[in-house]
Protein backbone atom coordinates (compact mmCIF):
# COMPACT_ATOMS: atom_id res chain seq x y z
CA UNK A 1 0.00 0.00 0.00
CA UNK A 2 1.17 3.53 -0.56
CA UNK A 3 2.33 5.57 2.31
CA UNK A 4 4.28 8.64 3.20
CA UNK A 5 7.00 8.66 5.75
CA UNK A 6 7.42 12.05 7.31
CA UNK A 7 10.18 11.05 9.67
CA UNK A 8 9.95 10.41 13.37
CA UNK A 9 8.65 7.21 14.83
CA UNK A 10 12.02 6.17 16.19
CA UNK A 11 13.07 5.36 19.69
CA UNK A 12 9.58 4.54 21.00
CA UNK A 13 7.99 7.77 19.79
CA UNK A 14 4.57 7.92 18.22
CA UNK A 15 4.62 6.70 14.61
CA UNK A 16 3.82 9.61 12.28
CA UNK A 17 3.73 7.58 9.08
CA UNK A 18 0.40 7.98 7.29
CA UNK A 19 -0.94 5.71 4.59
CA UNK A 20 -2.63 7.24 1.61
CA UNK A 21 -6.02 5.52 1.22
CA UNK A 22 -5.81 4.16 -2.31
CA UNK A 23 -8.96 2.06 -2.39
CA UNK A 24 -11.40 5.04 -2.26
CA UNK A 25 -9.38 6.69 -5.00
CA UNK A 26 -9.73 3.58 -7.12
CA UNK A 27 -13.48 3.62 -6.45
CA UNK A 28 -13.63 7.24 -7.62
CA UNK A 29 -11.73 6.43 -10.81
CA UNK A 30 -13.95 3.44 -11.52
CA UNK A 31 -17.07 5.60 -11.14
CA UNK A 32 -15.58 8.16 -13.55
CA UNK A 33 -14.70 5.45 -16.06
CA UNK A 34 -18.18 3.94 -15.92
CA UNK A 35 -19.87 7.31 -16.38
CA UNK A 36 -17.62 8.24 -19.30
CA UNK A 37 -18.10 4.86 -20.97
CA UNK A 38 -21.88 5.21 -20.80
CA UNK A 39 -21.84 8.75 -22.20
CA UNK A 40 -19.08 8.18 -24.75
CA UNK A 41 -19.88 9.06 -28.34
CA UNK A 42 -17.90 6.77 -30.57
CA UNK A 43 -19.21 8.15 -33.87
CA UNK A 44 -17.44 11.09 -35.41
CA UNK A 45 -20.44 12.63 -37.11
CA UNK A 46 -20.58 16.15 -38.40
CA UNK A 47 -22.57 18.28 -40.84
CA UNK A 48 -22.14 20.28 -43.99
CA UNK A 49 -24.48 23.24 -44.19
CA UNK A 50 -26.20 24.37 -47.34
CA UNK A 51 -29.14 26.59 -48.02
CA UNK A 52 -31.52 26.08 -50.84
CA UNK A 53 -32.19 28.13 -53.88
CA UNK A 54 -35.91 27.49 -54.14
CA UNK A 55 -37.04 27.95 -57.76
CA UNK A 56 -40.01 30.20 -58.27
CA UNK A 57 -39.65 32.23 -55.12
CA UNK A 58 -40.95 35.67 -56.11
CA UNK A 59 -39.53 38.82 -54.56
CA UNK A 60 -41.92 40.73 -52.33
CA UNK A 61 -43.47 43.89 -53.73
CA UNK A 62 -42.27 46.18 -50.96
CA UNK A 63 -38.64 45.09 -51.24
CA UNK A 64 -36.27 46.62 -53.77
CA UNK A 65 -34.95 44.18 -56.35
CA UNK A 66 -31.62 42.67 -55.38
CA UNK A 67 -28.51 44.03 -57.01
CA UNK A 68 -27.30 42.11 -59.96
CA UNK A 69 -24.22 40.25 -58.87
CA UNK A 70 -22.13 37.65 -60.59
CA UNK A 71 -22.95 34.20 -59.33
CA UNK A 72 -20.48 31.36 -59.30
CA UNK A 73 -21.72 27.85 -60.00
CA UNK A 74 -20.20 24.45 -59.57
CA UNK A 75 -22.07 21.95 -61.69
CA UNK A 76 -21.69 18.28 -60.87
CA UNK A 77 -22.61 16.17 -63.86
CA UNK A 78 -22.08 12.61 -64.95
CA UNK A 79 -19.19 13.81 -67.13
CA UNK A 80 -17.36 15.74 -64.42
CA UNK A 81 -17.33 19.20 -62.87
CA UNK A 82 -18.04 22.56 -64.50
CA UNK A 83 -17.18 25.86 -62.85
CA UNK A 84 -19.27 28.58 -64.44
CA UNK A 85 -20.39 32.08 -63.65
CA UNK A 86 -23.17 34.37 -64.80
CA UNK A 87 -20.46 36.53 -66.38
CA UNK A 88 -20.07 33.86 -69.03
CA UNK A 89 -16.90 32.12 -68.00
CA UNK A 90 -16.86 28.35 -67.99
CA UNK A 91 -14.23 25.82 -66.93
CA UNK A 92 -14.81 22.16 -67.68
CA UNK A 93 -13.17 19.55 -65.46
CA UNK A 94 -13.85 16.17 -67.02
CA UNK A 95 -13.51 12.94 -65.10
CA UNK A 96 -10.17 11.21 -65.02
CA UNK A 97 -11.22 7.73 -65.97
CA UNK A 98 -14.15 6.70 -63.84
CA UNK A 99 -13.42 9.09 -60.98
CA UNK A 100 -14.06 12.77 -60.59
CA UNK A 101 -10.92 14.90 -60.83
CA UNK A 102 -11.01 16.40 -57.38
CA UNK A 103 -7.40 17.59 -57.48
CA UNK A 104 -8.06 19.77 -60.52
CA UNK A 105 -11.28 21.02 -58.96
CA UNK A 106 -9.41 21.98 -55.83
CA UNK A 107 -6.75 23.79 -57.90
CA UNK A 108 -9.34 25.71 -59.91
CA UNK A 109 -11.19 26.76 -56.78
CA UNK A 110 -7.95 27.90 -55.20
CA UNK A 111 -7.22 30.02 -58.28
CA UNK A 112 -10.70 31.44 -58.12
CA UNK A 113 -10.27 32.31 -54.46
CA UNK A 114 -6.99 34.06 -55.21
CA UNK A 115 -8.62 36.15 -57.94
CA UNK A 116 -11.67 36.90 -55.75
CA UNK A 117 -10.59 36.69 -52.12
CA UNK A 118 -13.81 38.29 -50.85
CA UNK A 119 -16.14 35.81 -52.49
CA UNK A 120 -17.52 33.26 -50.03
CA UNK A 121 -20.58 32.03 -51.88
CA UNK A 122 -20.81 29.19 -54.35
CA UNK A 123 -23.85 27.50 -55.83
CA UNK A 124 -23.49 23.75 -56.23
CA UNK A 125 -25.80 22.50 -58.98
CA UNK A 126 -25.83 18.71 -59.24
CA UNK A 127 -27.50 16.96 -62.13
CA UNK A 128 -30.01 14.18 -61.70
CA UNK A 129 -28.33 10.83 -61.59
CA UNK A 130 -25.22 12.00 -59.74
CA UNK A 131 -24.43 10.06 -56.61
CA UNK A 132 -25.04 11.84 -53.32
CA UNK A 133 -21.49 11.09 -52.21
CA UNK A 134 -20.06 13.04 -55.16
CA UNK A 135 -22.20 16.06 -54.36
CA UNK A 136 -21.08 16.03 -50.73
CA UNK A 137 -17.46 15.69 -51.83
CA UNK A 138 -17.81 18.71 -54.11
CA UNK A 139 -19.35 20.71 -51.27
CA UNK A 140 -16.58 19.61 -48.92
CA UNK A 141 -13.89 20.72 -51.35
CA UNK A 142 -15.63 24.04 -51.91
CA UNK A 143 -15.87 24.72 -48.17
CA UNK A 144 -12.23 23.74 -47.78
CA UNK A 145 -11.26 26.34 -50.39
CA UNK A 146 -12.96 29.14 -48.43
CA UNK A 147 -16.32 29.10 -50.22
CA UNK A 148 -18.18 28.65 -46.95
CA UNK A 149 -21.60 29.90 -48.10
CA UNK A 150 -22.63 26.94 -50.20
CA UNK A 151 -26.06 26.87 -51.78
CA UNK A 152 -27.68 24.02 -53.64
CA UNK A 153 -29.58 24.51 -56.83
CA UNK A 154 -31.13 22.39 -59.54
CA UNK A 155 -28.50 21.62 -62.13
CA UNK A 156 -31.08 21.16 -64.84
CA UNK A 157 -32.02 24.83 -64.76
CA UNK A 158 -28.55 26.10 -65.68
CA UNK B 1 24.72 -29.55 34.79
CA UNK B 2 22.31 -31.03 32.26
CA UNK B 3 23.22 -30.93 28.66
CA UNK B 4 20.83 -29.01 26.54
CA UNK B 5 20.55 -29.09 22.86
CA UNK B 6 22.09 -25.86 21.67
CA UNK B 7 19.66 -23.29 20.20
CA UNK B 8 20.30 -20.96 17.37
CA UNK B 9 22.67 -18.28 18.48
CA UNK B 10 24.07 -16.90 15.30
CA UNK B 11 23.27 -13.23 14.61
CA UNK B 12 21.18 -12.85 17.79
CA UNK B 13 23.38 -10.01 18.95
CA UNK B 14 22.23 -7.79 16.08
CA UNK B 15 19.65 -5.33 17.48
CA UNK B 16 17.41 -5.34 14.43
CA UNK B 17 13.90 -6.64 14.62
CA UNK B 18 13.70 -8.07 11.11
CA UNK B 19 17.01 -9.95 11.60
CA UNK B 20 15.80 -11.49 14.82
CA UNK B 21 12.51 -12.51 13.30
CA UNK B 22 14.40 -14.24 10.50
CA UNK B 23 17.07 -16.02 12.52
CA UNK B 24 15.11 -16.87 15.66
CA UNK B 25 13.49 -19.78 13.95
CA UNK B 26 9.97 -18.60 14.70
CA UNK B 27 9.63 -16.57 11.53
CA UNK B 28 7.62 -18.10 8.73
CA UNK B 29 7.63 -17.07 5.17
CA UNK B 30 4.90 -14.49 4.76
CA UNK B 31 2.05 -15.97 2.69
CA UNK B 32 0.35 -12.61 2.21
CA UNK B 33 1.05 -10.87 -1.04
CA UNK B 34 0.12 -7.23 -1.47
CA UNK B 35 -1.93 -6.37 -4.51
CA UNK B 36 -0.02 -3.72 -6.46
CA UNK B 37 -2.54 -0.89 -6.50
CA UNK B 38 -0.39 1.87 -7.91
CA UNK B 39 -0.13 0.39 -11.45
CA UNK B 40 -3.88 -0.20 -11.39
CA UNK B 41 -4.42 3.44 -10.51
CA UNK B 42 -2.09 4.44 -13.37
CA UNK B 43 -4.19 2.36 -15.76
CA UNK B 44 -7.44 3.92 -14.53
CA UNK B 45 -6.07 7.43 -14.80
CA UNK B 46 -4.94 6.75 -18.38
CA UNK B 47 -8.40 5.40 -19.21
CA UNK B 48 -10.15 8.41 -17.65
CA UNK B 49 -7.92 10.85 -19.53
CA UNK B 50 -8.65 9.07 -22.83
CA UNK B 51 -12.40 9.04 -22.25
CA UNK B 52 -12.40 12.68 -21.14
CA UNK B 53 -10.62 13.69 -24.34
CA UNK B 54 -13.33 12.03 -26.43
CA UNK B 55 -16.22 13.27 -24.30
CA UNK B 56 -18.92 15.14 -26.18
CA UNK B 57 -21.33 17.28 -24.22
CA UNK B 58 -23.85 17.28 -27.05
CA UNK B 59 -24.26 13.55 -26.92
CA UNK B 60 -25.23 11.35 -29.83
CA UNK B 61 -27.72 13.12 -32.08
CA UNK B 62 -27.57 10.56 -34.84
CA UNK B 63 -27.40 6.81 -34.65
CA UNK B 64 -25.51 4.74 -37.15
CA UNK B 65 -27.70 2.44 -39.18
CA UNK B 66 -26.38 -0.74 -40.77
CA UNK B 67 -27.95 -0.08 -44.19
CA UNK B 68 -27.00 3.57 -44.38
CA UNK B 69 -23.39 4.53 -45.02
CA UNK B 70 -22.86 8.28 -44.98
CA UNK B 71 -20.23 10.03 -47.08
CA UNK B 72 -17.04 11.41 -45.57
CA UNK B 73 -16.04 15.05 -45.28
CA UNK B 74 -13.15 16.86 -43.67
CA UNK B 75 -14.46 20.42 -43.53
CA UNK B 76 -17.58 19.70 -41.52
CA UNK B 77 -18.81 21.24 -38.28
CA UNK B 78 -20.52 19.75 -35.25
CA UNK B 79 -24.06 18.52 -35.47
CA UNK B 80 -26.87 20.51 -33.91
CA UNK B 81 -30.30 19.42 -32.84
CA UNK B 82 -32.78 19.46 -35.72
CA UNK B 83 -35.35 17.13 -37.31
CA UNK B 84 -33.60 14.24 -39.02
CA UNK B 85 -34.61 12.96 -42.44
CA UNK B 86 -32.94 9.63 -43.20
CA UNK B 87 -32.70 8.36 -46.77
CA UNK B 88 -31.55 4.83 -47.40
CA UNK B 89 -31.92 2.55 -50.41
CA UNK B 90 -35.48 1.57 -49.52
CA UNK B 91 -37.27 4.28 -47.57
CA UNK B 92 -37.26 7.95 -46.60
CA UNK B 93 -38.02 8.52 -42.92
CA UNK B 94 -38.56 11.57 -40.72
CA UNK B 95 -37.60 10.97 -37.09
CA UNK B 96 -38.01 7.26 -37.71
CA UNK B 97 -41.43 7.50 -39.37
CA UNK B 98 -41.78 6.30 -42.95
CA UNK B 99 -42.48 9.09 -45.42
CA UNK B 100 -41.84 7.78 -48.92
CA UNK B 101 -40.29 5.02 -50.97
CA UNK B 102 -36.80 5.82 -52.26
CA UNK B 103 -37.07 3.79 -55.46
CA UNK B 104 -40.28 5.56 -56.45
CA UNK B 105 -38.73 8.96 -55.86
CA UNK B 106 -35.64 8.06 -57.88
CA UNK B 107 -37.69 6.78 -60.80
CA UNK B 108 -39.72 9.91 -61.46
CA UNK B 109 -37.96 12.92 -62.98
CA UNK B 110 -38.57 16.49 -61.97
CA UNK B 111 -39.02 18.08 -58.58
CA UNK B 112 -42.15 17.14 -56.66
CA UNK B 113 -43.49 17.44 -53.14
CA UNK B 114 -43.51 14.52 -50.77
CA UNK B 115 -46.87 15.29 -49.19
CA UNK B 116 -46.49 13.26 -46.01
CA UNK B 117 -43.07 14.78 -45.39
CA UNK B 118 -44.36 18.31 -45.94
CA UNK B 119 -47.28 17.78 -43.56
CA UNK B 120 -45.14 16.29 -40.80
CA UNK B 121 -42.52 19.01 -41.14
CA UNK B 122 -45.20 21.68 -41.00
CA UNK B 123 -46.46 20.07 -37.80
CA UNK B 124 -42.97 20.16 -36.34
CA UNK B 125 -42.68 23.78 -37.43
CA UNK B 126 -45.92 24.71 -35.65
CA UNK B 127 -44.92 22.82 -32.54
CA UNK B 128 -41.55 24.50 -32.46
CA UNK B 129 -43.12 27.95 -32.81
CA UNK B 130 -45.45 27.20 -29.89
CA UNK B 131 -42.65 25.93 -27.67
CA UNK B 132 -40.19 28.68 -28.62
CA UNK B 133 -42.47 31.64 -29.11
CA UNK B 134 -39.82 34.30 -28.62
CA UNK B 135 -37.06 32.71 -30.67
CA UNK B 136 -36.63 32.98 -34.41
CA UNK B 137 -37.29 29.73 -36.22
CA UNK B 138 -33.96 28.26 -37.37
CA UNK B 139 -35.49 26.35 -40.27
CA UNK B 140 -32.80 23.70 -40.29
CA UNK B 141 -33.25 20.03 -41.07
CA UNK B 142 -30.61 17.28 -41.02
CA UNK B 143 -30.44 14.97 -44.03
CA UNK B 144 -28.80 11.63 -43.27
CA UNK B 145 -28.49 9.85 -46.60
CA UNK B 146 -26.66 6.84 -47.92
CA UNK B 147 -23.72 7.69 -50.15
CA UNK B 148 -25.08 5.68 -53.10
CA UNK B 149 -28.42 7.50 -53.25
CA UNK B 150 -29.26 9.34 -56.47
CA UNK B 151 -29.19 13.04 -55.73
CA UNK B 152 -32.60 13.33 -57.40
CA UNK B 153 -34.12 11.81 -54.25
CA UNK B 154 -32.26 14.24 -52.00
CA UNK B 155 -33.39 17.11 -54.19
CA UNK B 156 -37.05 16.13 -53.76
CA UNK B 157 -36.59 15.84 -50.01
CA UNK B 158 -34.95 19.25 -49.88
CA UNK B 159 -37.75 20.74 -51.97
CA UNK B 160 -40.36 19.30 -49.64
CA UNK B 161 -38.48 20.60 -46.62
CA UNK B 162 -38.33 24.06 -48.16
CA UNK B 163 -42.08 23.95 -48.77
CA UNK B 164 -42.56 23.33 -45.05
CA UNK B 165 -40.33 26.27 -44.11
CA UNK B 166 -37.05 24.43 -43.61
CA UNK B 167 -34.78 26.29 -46.02
CA UNK B 168 -31.50 25.30 -44.41
CA UNK B 169 -30.24 21.79 -44.87
CA UNK B 170 -27.42 20.13 -42.95
CA UNK B 171 -25.98 17.02 -44.54
CA UNK B 172 -24.79 14.50 -41.97
CA UNK B 173 -21.34 13.15 -42.80
CA UNK B 174 -18.58 11.12 -41.23
CA UNK B 175 -15.84 13.48 -40.14
CA UNK B 176 -12.42 12.51 -41.46
CA UNK B 177 -9.19 14.34 -40.60
CA UNK B 178 -9.20 18.12 -41.10
CA UNK B 179 -10.95 20.33 -38.57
Amino acid sequence: MGGISVGGGHGGKKNVDSDIPLVPFIDLLLCCVMFLLVTAVWNRLARLDANQQVPGQAAQQDQPPPEEQIRLYLQVTAAGYTIASTAGERIEIPKSGEDYDIDTLRTRLQERHVSEPNRRDLIVAPEDGVRYEEVVRAMDIAIGEHFVDVSLSDGAQL
Amino acid sequence: MPIHKPDRVLLHHIPLKFVRSKVAGGGRKAMDSAIPLVPFIDFLITLVVFLLSSFSASGELLSQRPNLVMPNASNAVDLELAPIIAIDARVVTLEGRRMADTQTLAATPGVERIEQLVQDLETLHRNWSILHAREPFPGTVIVQADREIDFRVVKKVMFSAAQAGYANVSFAVNRTGGS
